[in-house]
C-alpha cells in the first residue's frame, strides 16, 4: 500500500479490532471471576434454598428441578457431591470437570453456554439456557458496534490530516528539487510535522540565497575578468606596428586562451546551477563541426548532414573541446567524423598522438585532471569534463576509446530522434 | 567632422583607450563613468550614437537602454560580456541596435559602430546580415568587411546572400542552385565552385584558410555563423 494514511488508518482499524478480539477471550476466560462470581455464589445460596436437602429422595429432587426448569425455562441438571446424577431436565447436561471446586460458565464448542453452581452442601446445579435463546451478553453487542464505528469514522480525518501535511511538505521538497528555488511550505501546529515544516522552510532559504549569490557571482565574474582583457586586447592593438608583430600574436593569443578558460569555468559553473538547456534549437552538426574545423590546420572532416535539437552555444563548445584537446594532447592529423548510429549522432574526434592508459580513461573527463607529462601543455583540465557535461545534457554521453596502432579517440554521442532524424 | 559617439564605461583606463581608437578612426568621443550621467548627457548634447557598457556601477545598461528609449532613438551598441545570452537578447528587445561581447575585437567595435550610424542615415541599410566584420546589405547589395566595401559581381552577391541567409547549414550544390534558381542558369551552372572561390577571394582575411565560407568534403559549403 503506497499511501500513508491508509496505512496509518488501516492500522486503527486493524488495532480495534484487535482489542475486540482479545476483549472477547479476556471475557471469556475470567468473565466469571470477581464480582460475576459472587453472583454465582448468591445463586447458589438461593438455589440450595429451593431444592430439597442433599439427603431428600431422587423422585423429591426431580420434582424440585423440573419445577426450577419450568421457571428458568432452561435444561437443568443436579449432580451430588460425589458427581453422580441426580435429577436432570431437558437436553443433558455434563458436570464441570473434576478440578474445577467452584462456580462459573461452562462452555462446549457449538453449544450455549451452561452456568454450573456449586451449592453449599457439595451438589452441583447446571442450567443451559437453550440455543433459540439470545447469549446474555448479545445485548452488549448493540452498544458496542455504533461505538466501533464512530472510532473507526473519527480516526478517519484526524490520520487524513496528519498526512495531508506530510503529503503538502512533500510537495514543497519536490518543487525544490524541480528548480523553484521560492517554494516554502505553510508550518501548521507545533508537532514534529510543524518543526520539520521549519526545518525545510529554513534550508530552502538557505539554498535559494546561495544559490542566487552563485549566479550572481556567475553574471559579475564574466563581466569583471572580461573588461581588462578587453583592455589588453584595445592596448595591444593601440601598440600599432612599433610593437614586434610576433609578440602581439602572442599576447593576442594569451587573451583568446584567458577568455576561452574563463569561458569554460563559467559554463561549468552554470551548468551545476541551471538544469536543462537554456536554448534549445534545430543545429546541423556537420556544419557546426565544419566552422570549428577551419580554426584547425591540421583538422580532416568527414561525415553526413545531421540536424539534433540541442543549445547550438553548448554543442559548439564541446566541438571546439575536442579539437583543442585533440590538438594540445594529440598529434595531427586530426581526424573529424560525423555520423549517425540508431537515434543517435556521434561526433568522433581521433589523433595520432601517443593515446591515454587504460586505466585513466575515465579520468579524463574529471575536471582539472592533470597527467603525467601534461604540464607543459596550456589548458584548465576542464575541457573534456564540459565535453562529458554538455553530450549528457542533450541525451547522450562521451568516452574515449584506443585507437589502433596509436593514438585517442574521443567520442561524443547527442540523441538525434527528432523526427527529421528519421530518415 | 566625424560623427560623435557618448561611451558609458565605468572603467575608466578602457574608456580611454577606446576612445583614443575610435578617435584615431575619426570619431569624436565623450566618456561618462556613469548610467545616469549619461542619460544627462545624452539630453544636453546631441550624439549620433551611444556605446553602452551592461554592467554600470549605478544603474545596469538595460536600464539605460529603456529610458533613452522613452526620448530618443540614437543608435545604441551594447557592450556585453560573452555568455551572457539572456542580457543579449533582452538588450536587443529593449531596443539596443547591436551588442558586442568583451573582449572584442577593436576592428569589430569600429566596424559594428559604422554599421549602426549607416542603418540610421536616409537610405541605409535597413536590410543586413551582420557576422562578426562582416556585413551583406541585402538592400543596396554591397558586402562590406570592417566597413570597407568589398567588390562582388551581382550573381555573386546573390549567391553570398543565399548562403548567408541558412548560415550554419551544410547547402549541397543542387541545394545552392535550388537557392538561386531565379538567376539566370548559366551563371550558376558547375561553375558555382569558381563562383565560391571569388567570393572567398573578396571577403576573406586568408582566402587560402577559409573562415566565413567553408567547404564540407563531399557534402556542399558553409557559411560559418562565428567566423570572428
Amino acid at each position: 500500500m503506497r499511501r500513508l494514511y491508509l496505512r496509518i488508518y488501516l492500522a486503527v482499524l486493524v488495532s480495534l479490532a484487535v482489542f475486540a478480539v482479545c476483549s472477547g477471550l479476556v471475557w471469556r476466560q475470567f468473565g466469571d471471576a470477581g464480582p460475576a462470581g459472587h453472583a454465582f455464589e448468591v445463586a447458589a445460596t438461593l438455589a440450595q434454598n429451593i431444592l430439597p436437602a442433599a439427603g431428600a429422595p431422587k423422585a423429591e429432587q426431580q420434582a424440585a428441578l423440573e419445577k426450577l426448569a419450568g421457571n428458568l425455562r432452561a435444561d437443568v441438571a443436579l449432580f451430588a457431591a460425589d458427581r453422580s446424577l441426580l435429577a436432570t431436565v431437558g437436553e443433558q447436561l455434563t458436570l464441570p470437570s473434576a478440578g474445577r471446586d467452584r462456580g462459573g460458565w461452562l462452555r462446549h464448542w457449538g453449544n450455549a453456554p451452561a452456568g454450573t453452581i456449586h451449592l453449599p452442601d457439595g451438589r452441583w446445579l447446571v442450567a443451559r439456557v437453550p440455543r433459540d435463546r439470545w447469549h446474555p451478553g448479545f445485548p452488549l453487542f448493540f452498544p458496542l458496534v455504533p461505538i466501533a464505528f464512530a472510532v473507526g469514522v473519527g480516526a478517519y480525518p484526524v490520520v487524513r490530516r496528519l498526512t495531508a501535511r506530510l503529503e503538502r511538505l512533500q510537495a514543497g521538497v519536490e518543487s525544490l528539487g524541480a528548480g523553484d528555488l521560492s517554494a516554502r511550505v505553510k508550518v501548521e501546529g507545533h508537532d514534529e510535522v510543524a518543526r520539520l515544516a521549519e526545518s525545510f522552510n529554513r534550508a530552502a532559504g538557505r539554498i535559494e540565497e546561495l544559490v542566487g549569490a552563485h549566479k550572481s557571482l556567475l553574471a559579475h565574474a564574466s563581466h569583471e575578468l572580461r573588461t581588462p582583457l578587453t583592455r589588453i586586447r584595445m592596448a595591444v592593438e593601440l601598440m600599432k606596428e612599433s610593437a614586434d608583430s610576433k609578440r602581439k600574436r602572442d599576447v593576442e593569443q594569451g587573451i583568446a586562451e584567458l577568455d576561452a578558460l574563463i569561458d569554460e569555468i563559467l559554463l561549468a559553473s552554470r551548468l551545476d546551477v541551471v538544469k536543462g538547456r537554456e536554448a534549445d534549437e534545430e543545429v546541423d552538426l556537420l556544419a557546426l563541426a565544419s566552422e570549428e574545423c577551419s580554426r584547425y590546420e591540421e583538422a580532416e572532416l568527414e561525415g553526413q548532414p545531421i540536424t539534433v535539437r540541442g543549445d547550438p552555444r553548448l554543442l559548439r563548445r564541446m566541438m571546439r573541446n575536442l579539437l583543442e584537446n585533440a590538438r594540445r594532447h594529440g598529434a595531427p592529423p586530426i581526424e573529424v567524423r560525423v555520423s549517425r548510429a540508431a537515434g543517435t549522432a556521434e561526433i568522433r574526434v581521433s589523433d595520432h598522438g601517443p593515446g591515454i592508459p587504460d586505466a585513466e580513461r575515465e579520468d579524463v573527463f574529471r575536471p582539472f585532471r592533470r597527467f603525467a607529462g601534461a604540464r607543459d601543455n596550456p589548458g584548465g583540465g576542464l575541457g573534456l569534463a564540459l565535453v562529458r557535461q554538455i553530450a549528457r545534457r542533450h541525451g547522450g554521453d562521451a568516452r574515449y576509446l584506443r585507437r589502433e596502432p596509436s593514438g585517442s579517440c574521443f567520442v561524443a554521442s547527442l540523441d538525434a530522434s527528432a523526427p527529421d532524424n528519421a530518415s | 567632422m566625424g560623427p560623435r559617439i557618448l561611451l558609458i564605461e565605468d572603467d575608466g583606463r578602457l574608456a580611454e583607450m577606446v576612445s583614443e581608437y575610435l578617435g584615431e578612426a575619426g570619431f569624436r568621443v565623450a566618456v561618462a563613468a556613469e548610467g545616469r550621467a549619461g542619460l544627462e548627457r545624452l539630453t544636453r548634447e546631441p550624439y549620433d550614437a551611444l556605446v553602452l557598457d551592461l554592467m554600470l556601477p549605478d544603474m545596469d545598461g538595460l536600464e539605460v537602454c529603456r529610458q533613452l528609449r522613452l526620448k530618443s532613438d540614437i543608435p545604441v551598441l551594447m557592450l556585453t560580456a560573452r555568455g551572457e545570452a539572456m542580457d543579449r537578447v533582452v538588450g536587443l528587445e529593449i531596443g539596443a541596435d547591436d551588442y558586442l561581447p568583451k573582449p572584442f575585437e577593436p576592428r569589430e567595435l569600429l566596424a559594428r559602430l559604422r554599421a549602426i550610424l549607416r542603418r540610421r542615415q536616409p537610405g541605409g541599410p535597413g536590410n543586413a546580415l551582420r557576422f562578426g566584420r562582416l556585413e551583406i546589405d541585402r538592400d543596396a547589395r554591397v558586402a562590406r568587411l570592417d566597413g570597407a566595401e568589398r567588390g562582388l559581381t551581382g550573381h555573386q552577391f546573390t549567391l553570398l546572400v543565399a548562403l548567408a541567409e541558412k548560415a550554419g547549414r551544410v547547402l549541397s550544390r543542387n541545394a545552392l542552385m535550388d537557392l538561386v534558381k531565379g538567376e539566370p542558369l548559366d551563371a550558376f551552372d558547375r561553375s558555382i565552385d569558381v563562383h565560391i572561390s571569388r567570393i572567398r577571394a573578396a571577403i576573406e582575411d586568408d582566402p587560402k584558410r577559409p573562415r566565413r565560407i567553408l567547404t564540407v568534403r563531399g557534402a556542399g559549403y558553409v557559411f560559418a555563423k562565428q567566423q570572428d
